[in-house]
C-alpha cells in the first residue's frame, strides 16, 4: 500500500510539469532605471510559452517611501537607491530591482563663521552636502583644502586652525562642486584667560559652573573670542579612570575621587584650575524588613495608602493570571498582613491606584474573556472588605494599562494609543469627559502620572508629554487638557516619568525611564531588562535638556518614586535602587557614586524562584515598599542617613 | 486531457482517502494571555500539546498572539501579535522547528489572516480593539521577504477573513460597523461591500445563480469599487465616534472550497448568514445557538463548524441539507476558533476558559458528532490553524 501511494503521488507531482505550460511575468524595460522625481510607466505582462496573455499583473516597491508603485503600474522615484520590486500575477511572482540614480551635487553649504577670526584660534565649519532634488547626501565625501596653509590649515573634518595673520581661503569639495569662504584672519588681542569657578573642592556628583573670560593686555574683555572647556585628571585609584563631563558654557561634573584640572583655552591663550574630588560617600545599608508573598501568579503595581482607620495598607495587582488584586495591612511593615482580595474578569490586573482619602480604588483590566476590559472602581474605604462599586469600559475595551486618580478623575490609557479623563466624583456612575491623544504617526503612550495639575504621560518615540489639567501653567482642566511641554529622546523607549523640584537649587527635572528588554525572553527563568533613567532638566519648558542618567548595566528601569531628593527605583533583575539626587544632576549618577543602596528580592518559593523581576517603588511612612514580579510585596529599610557636614578629606 | 487529468485525481483521492486512518493531526493554536503557541497532536484517541513556543519579546507585557496560519506549502506558519506601540507584528515561523524566520509591523491589533494560494500574499486584518469605532484595515504581507505591502481600508473592527479557494477573493467581517467586504486579492481594492445588518433582516434570495445577471438592467447606477482609492479617504471628519454598533455584530466569514457563497456569524443575532457572492445576497439563514463566532468549512465542502462563543458550545452542520447535526458543549467557557482537518474527518475547537483557566482545545469527530478528546493549552486559547496530518 506505501509504495503504491508514493507512486500515486509521484504521479501527481509530475502532472502538472506534464499538462500545464510555463508562465513568466515579463517586466518591460528589463533594466529600469530613475531619477529622483521622475514618473515612469512601467509595463508588466504574464507569457505562456512566450504568447502573451491578458493576466493581470501588480508590481509592489518594498520601499515604497523611496519607489512608490500605483495600480496602474506608474512608478515614482522619491529616494535614490536600488530598490526591490515584487510583481505579482495570479499564480505566478518575480522579483526584480530599479535603480533610481543618485542625483547630481548641486551644492556644499556651509554655514557663515565670523568675520574676523582671531589667529591661532580654531573654527569648526559646519557643513552638508546637497543634490538636485534637494536631498542632503551623507554618502559623499568632502575634501577641505586651504589657500594659505601659512595663515590657515583645515583638516578632514572641516576644523580650521588659523596660524597667521591675513586674508585667505578655504575650500570644500564634493565630486565637481565646491565652495569656498574667504578667511580674515586678525592679530589676536587676547593676552590671558581668567578663570574662575564656585569651589574648588566637591564630592563626586557636584556639578561647578567655570566662568571664563578672555581679556587683552589692558584687560579689557574680549567678548567674542571663542572659549573651550576641556579637562584632565588623575583618580586616587590607579585602576579607575578619572572620568566626568564638561560641557561649554562651563559645567563640570567629576564621577572618580582624584584631582581634576579644567582648562579654558582659545587659541594658544589658556587658563587652568584644579580641583579637589572627594569620594561623595552617601552608601547607607538597606534591610528586607517585611514581605508578603505571592508565589502562584505574577505580581504587578501596588500603591500604599493609610486608611481612614490609620491604618496602613497596600494593594497589588496581579500579572498574566486570574484578575485578583490583593489588599494588605502594612502597618507594622515587618508583618504584611493578607486581609482582602478582588477578582474581576481579567487576566492582568496591570495597575492599581488609590484616591488620595483612600475611599476609592482604581484596578486596570486586560484580558477580559469579554474582551471588554477597561476598569473596575472599588470601595476601599475599609480595605478589609473591598467592594466592586462600578466597571467601566467606554471606548477602554483595547485594555486599560495604567491609571492615575486626581481629584475625582482617573486617568485611563485605552489601547495604548492614548489617555481617557474620566469623572469618578459618583464612582457609581463614571463617565468620559475628555482625552489626550497625540497626532504623530504611529504615536503610542504607556503611562500618565499627575502632580500639581500636570499630567506627565510617555508616549515611547515621542517621549514625555506635559500636560496642564488645572495646573494653570497652559489654562487647562480635566475637560479641557491642554499639552504644553515635551521632550524626547533617541531610543524611543519612554515607559515612565516622574517630576522632580530640587529644593535645594530650585531645578525642575522630569526623570523619564526606558522599558527595553534587550536580552530576549524566558517565560519560565529569570530574565534580564535594560534602559536607564534619563534627567530632563524642564526648568526652563521651552528648552527640555536631557541632562543626567542613571543606567545599572545588565538591568532595566521601570516603575519608581522619589521622596524629598531621594529616588527609589525598580530596576527588573536588578532591584530596587535608592539613588542620591540631590543638589544640581548632570552626567553619569551611577559612576558619581551617588547610589545609596540596593536591594534585590529573592524567593526560593517565588512564583519563578529565585529570580528578583522588580516592578516598583514606593516610599511610605519611611519604609520602602516594593513589589516583585516573581514574588509579590516586600518592604524595607534604608539606615538614616548619616550627619551632613562630614568633613572632606584632603588627600 | 481533462479526462484524463480528473482520472488521475480520482485515483489520487481514492488512494489517499483509502489510507485516511491512523493518522496523526498537528495543529497550531495560540494562547493570547500566556504569550505562547502551542503544537497539538491528535493521534485519532488521544490530543496532547506536544509543544509549547514562546512568542514575543517582552516579558512583562502580554503582547497577545491572535491569529494563526499555516501557508499553503506548510513549510512556514504566520502569528499576529495582537499589541505593540501601538501597533501589532506579524511573526513568520519554519514549521517542525518553530524557528523564528521574520517579522514585520502591521496595523493596531492584527488578528486573522491567510495567504492566497493565487497571489501568494498574506492578508491580515487590523481588529483594532481599541475602543473607537473607527475604519480600520486589511494588511498585505508579502511573507516572502516579510513586507507590508498595503492597508486597504474596510469597516469599524475588521475580524474574521478568509480567502476564496481560488485565492482571488478576501473576504473579510468588519464586527461593529456590520459589514462583509470583499477585496480583489490582486488589485488589493474593495470590490463591494454589504450592510449585514440590513442583509440579515432582507428576506432570502432565490437560487438566481443560472441567470446571466451581467444582461439584467437594475435601474441604478453601478458602483465600480475597484476605480475607487480608498485609501485616500479622509476618515477623520466622518464623526466616527457616534458610528453604529452593529446589532448583526459579524465575527467571522468562510467561503466554500467549492461553491460561490460564503458564510457569515453573526455573532449578536445567533445566526449564520450563506451570501451568494455572484448576486451578493443572503440565500440562506443557518440559526444558532448565542453567539457564533468563527466558522470553518470541511475541504469536501460538506459541513460547515461554528464556534458558539457565549454558548460554550459548537455546533456542526450539514450545509447540504442546511440542518443542525450536532450541538456539542465544548469543554469550558469562551468557544473561540474552529479549524478542520484535510481530510474532513475532525474539527478541532479553541476554547478561551475564563481567568486562570487553561485553554482547550476539543477534538470533535465530523462522523460520530461527538467530542473525542481535549487537550489543555495556555491561557486564552484563541487562534487556531491545521498544519498537517501524517501517518
Amino acid at each position: 500500500m506505501k509504495l503504491l501511494k508514493q507512486s500515486l503521488w509521484a504521479i501527481a507531482f509530475m502532472i502538472p510539469i506534464g499538462l500545464f505550460a510555463q508562465k513568466e511575468i515579463v517586466i518591460e524595460p528589463a533594466n529600469i532605471t530613475m531619477d529622483v522625481g521622475e514618473k515612469k510607466q512601467l509595463t508588466a505582462y504574464v507569457t505562456e510559452d512566450g504568447k502573451r496573455l491578458d493576466d493581470k499583473v501588480r508590481l509592489f516597491s518594498r520601499a515604497r517611501k523611496s519607489l512608490f508603485i500605483d495600480s496602474t503600474l506608474t512608478a515614482t522615484a522619491y529616494l535614490p537607491g536600488t530598490f526591490q520590486v515584487i510583481a505579482i500575477a495570479a499564480g505566478k511572482r518575480k522579483n526584480f530591482e530599479v535603480v533610481v540614480n543618485y542625483p547630481p551635487i548641486t551644492e556644499v553649504k556651509i554655514d557663515a563663521i565670523p568675520n574676523k577670526i582671531y589667529a591661532g584660534t580654531p573654527v569648526a565649519l559646519n557643513f552638508k552636502v546637497m543634490d538636485k532634488a534637494g536631498l542632503t547626501r551623507d554618502d559623499v565625501t568632502v575634501e577641505f583644502s586651504s589657500k594659505n596653509e601659512k595663515i590657515a590649515r583645515v583638516d578632514n573634518f572641516g576644523n580650521i586652525m588659523t596660524l597667521s595673520t591675513g586674508k585667505t581661503t578655504v575650500t570644500a569639495k564634493a565630486g565637481d562642486v565646491e565652495n569656498t569662504i574667504r578667511l580674515n584672519v586678525v592679530k589676536n588681542p587676547i593676552a590671558r584667560i581668567e578663570l574662575s569657578a564656585d569651589g574648588d573642592a566637591a564630592r563626586t556628583g557636584d556639578v561647578f559652573h567655570f566662568t571664563a573670560k578672555a581679556v587683552d593686555a589692558k584687560g579689557n574683555e574680549v567678548a567674542d573670542a571663542p572659549i573651550i572647556y576641556s579637562f584632565n585628571g588623575r583618580a586616587d585609584d590607579v585602576s579607575s579612570s578619572a572620568s566626568g563631563l564638561i560641557k561649554q558654557d562651563g559645567r563640570f561634573v567629576a564621577d572618580k575621587a582624584g584631582i581634576y584640572t579644567v582648562t579654558a583655552s582659545c587659541g594658544v591663550a589658556s587658563a587652568q584650575k584644579t580641583l579637589r574630588i572627594v569620594p561623595r560617600n552617601v552608601s547607607r545599608k538597606i534591610e528586607q524588613v517585611g514581605h508578603g508573598s505571592v508565589n502562584d501568579k505574577h505580581t504587578s503595581d501596588f500603591w500604599i495608602w493609610e486608611g481612614q482607620d490609620g491604618r496602613d495598607y497596600a494593594v497589588t495587582g496581579t500579572w498574566g493570571a486570574d484578575g485578583t488584586a490583593y489588599f494588605w495591612d502594612v502597618t507594622d511593615p515587618a508583618s504584611i498582613v493578607k486581609i482582602d482580595s478582588v477578582q474581576v474578569d481579567a487576566r492582568t490586573v496591570n495597575d492599581v491606584k488609590v484616591s488620595e482619602d483612600g475611599n476609592i480604588t482604581i484596578i486596570s483590566r486586560e484580558g477580559a474573556s469579554n474582551r471588554k476590559n477597561g476598569l473596575v472602581i472599588l470601595d476601599s474605604s475599609n480595605p478589609r472588605d473591598v467592594k466592586i462599586l462600578s466597571r467601566f469600559d467606554d471606548r477602554l475595551t483595547g485594555g486599560v494599562h495604567n491609571v492615575f486618580i486626581d481629584k475625582g478623575y482617573v486617568y485611563a490609557l485605552s489601547g495604548g494609543q492614548k489617555y481617557y479623563i474620566i469623572n469618578i466624583k459618583d464612582p457609581k456612575n463614571p463617565f468620559i469627559v475628555s482625552k489626550f491623544e497625540l497626532d504623530t504617526p504611529g504615536h503610542a503612550i504607556h503611562d500618565v502620572w499627575i502632580e500639581d495639575g500636570i499630567a506627565y504621560s510617555s508616549n515611547w518615540s515621542d517621549g514625555v508629554q506635559l500636560v496642564d489639567i488645572g495646573n494653570g501653567i497652559a489654562g487647562g482642566s480635566p475637560e479641557n487638557p491642554k499639552q504644553f511641554a515635551s521632550y524626547a529622546y533617541p531610543s524611543g523607549a519612554n515607559h515612565a516619568a516622574f517630576p522632580f523640584r530640587n529644593g535645594s537649587t530650585g531645578k525642575f527635572y522630569v526623570i523619564a525611564g526606558d522599558e527595553i528588554f534587550p536580552y530576549g525572553l524566558d517565560m519560565n527563568g529569570p530574565n534580564m531588562a535594560g534602559g536607564f533613567l534619563h534627567f530632563i532638566d524642564f526648568t526652563k519648558m521651552d528648552e527640555p535638556e536631557e541632562i543626567a542618567r542613571f543606567e545599572i548595566p545588565f538591568a532595566g528601569s521601570h516603575n519608581y518614586w522619589v521622596d524629598g531628593e531621594t529616588l527609589y527605583v525598580a530596576f527588573y533583575n536588578g532591584g530596587v535602587r535608592v539613588v542620591d539626587i540631590s543638589g544640581e544632576l548632570m552626567g553619569d549618577l551611577l559612576a558619581q557614586g551617588r547610589e545609596i543602596a540596593f536591594i534585590r528580592p529573592s524567593d526560593p518559593n517565588g512564583y519563578i524562584p529565585n529570580s528578583p523581576f522588580t516592578w516598583g517603588a514606593q516610599v511610605h511612612k519611611g519604609h520602602v515598599f516594593y513589589s516583585d514580579w516573581n514574588s509579590g510585596l516586600w518592604s524595607a529599610k534604608v539606615e538614616p542617613e548619616k550627619p551632613k557636614g562630614t568633613k572632606i578629606e584632603s588627600k | 486531457m481533462k479526462r484524463f487529468k480528473n482520472g488521475i485525481y480520482a485515483v489520487i483521492l481514492m488512494a489517499m482517502s483509502a489510507t485516511a486512518t491512523a493518522q496523526d493531526y498537528y495543529i497550531y493554536v495560540t494562547a493570547e494571555s500566556d504569550d505562547e503557541v502551542a503544537v497539538v497532536k491528535f493521534d485519532g484517541k488521544t490530543a496532547e500539546t506536544i509543544k509549547r513556543i514562546p512568542v514575543g519579546v517582552w516579558p512583562a507585557e502580554n503582547e497577545g498572539p491572535h491569529g494563526i496560519t499555516v501557508g499553503p506549502e506548510g513549510k512556514y506558519w504566520y502569528l499576529s501579535m495582537a499589541h505593540g506601540n501601538p501597533y501589532g507584528t506579524l511573526y513568520k515561523y519554519e514549521t517542525g522547528t518553530d524557528k523564528l524566520v521574520g517579522s514585520t509591523q502591521l496595523g493596531l491589533f492584527p488578528a486573522s489572516m491567510q495567504i492566497s494560494s493565487a497571489t501568494g500574499l498574506l492578508y491580515c486584518v487590523n481588529f483594532n480593539l481599541h475602543g473607537d469605532m473607527v475604519p480600520s484595515t486589511v494588511s498585505v504581507v508579502d511573507p516572502e521577504t516579510m513586507t507590508e505591502l498595503e492597508q486597504i481600508t474596510t469597516g469599524a473592527m475588521p475580524h474574521g477573513s478568509r480567502l476564496s479557494a481560488d485565492g482571488m477573493k478576501h473576504y473579510s467581517v468588519a464586527m461593529m460597523s456590520g459589514e462583509l467586504f470583499e477585496i480583489d486579492a490582486l488589485d488589493l481594492k474593495v470590490s463591494r461591500a454589504l450592510n449585514l445588518d440590513e442583509a440579515a433582516k432582507a428576506p432570502m434570495e432565490m437560487d438566481h445563480s443560472k441567470m446571466d445577471h451581467s444582461k439584467m438592467d437594475h435601474g441604478a447606477p453601478k458602483q465600480d469599487h475597484s476605480q475607487m482609492d480608498h485609501s485616500k479617504m479622509d476618515h477623520s471628519k466622518m464623526g466616527h465616534e457616534g458610528m453604529k454598533h452593529s446589532a448583526f455584530k459579524p465575527t467571522w466569514v468562510s467561503p466554500h472550497p467549492s461553491k460561490d457563497v460564503v458564510y457569515v456569524a453573526g455573532n449578536g443575532q445567533a445566526q449564520v448568514l450563506e451570501v451568494d457572492t455572484k448576486s451578493w445576497k443572503v440565500t440562506r439563514k443557518f440559526d444558532t445557538d448565542k453567539g457564533p463566532y468563527n466558522i470553518d468549512i470541511s475541504p469536501d465542502g460538506k459541513y460547515m463548524v461554528v464556534s458558539y462563543k457565549t454558548a460554550a458550545k459548537t455546533g456542526i452542520w450539514d450545509l447540504d441539507t442546511g440542518k443542525e447535526l450536532a450541538r456539542l458543549d465544548n469543554s469550558q467557557k469562551v468557544t473561540h476558533g474552529v479549524a478542520i482537518s484535510s481530510d474532513s474527518r475532525y474539527a478541532f475547537v479553541s476554547v478561551e476558559g475564563i481567568q486562570d483557566d487553561p485553554g482547550m482545545m476539543d477534538v470533535f469527530d465530523l462522523k460520530t458528532l461527538k467530542k473525542v478528546a481535549t487537550a489543555e493549552l495556555g491561557k486564552q486559547a484563541g487562534g487556531i490553524a491545521f498544519w498537517k496530518a501524517e501517518d
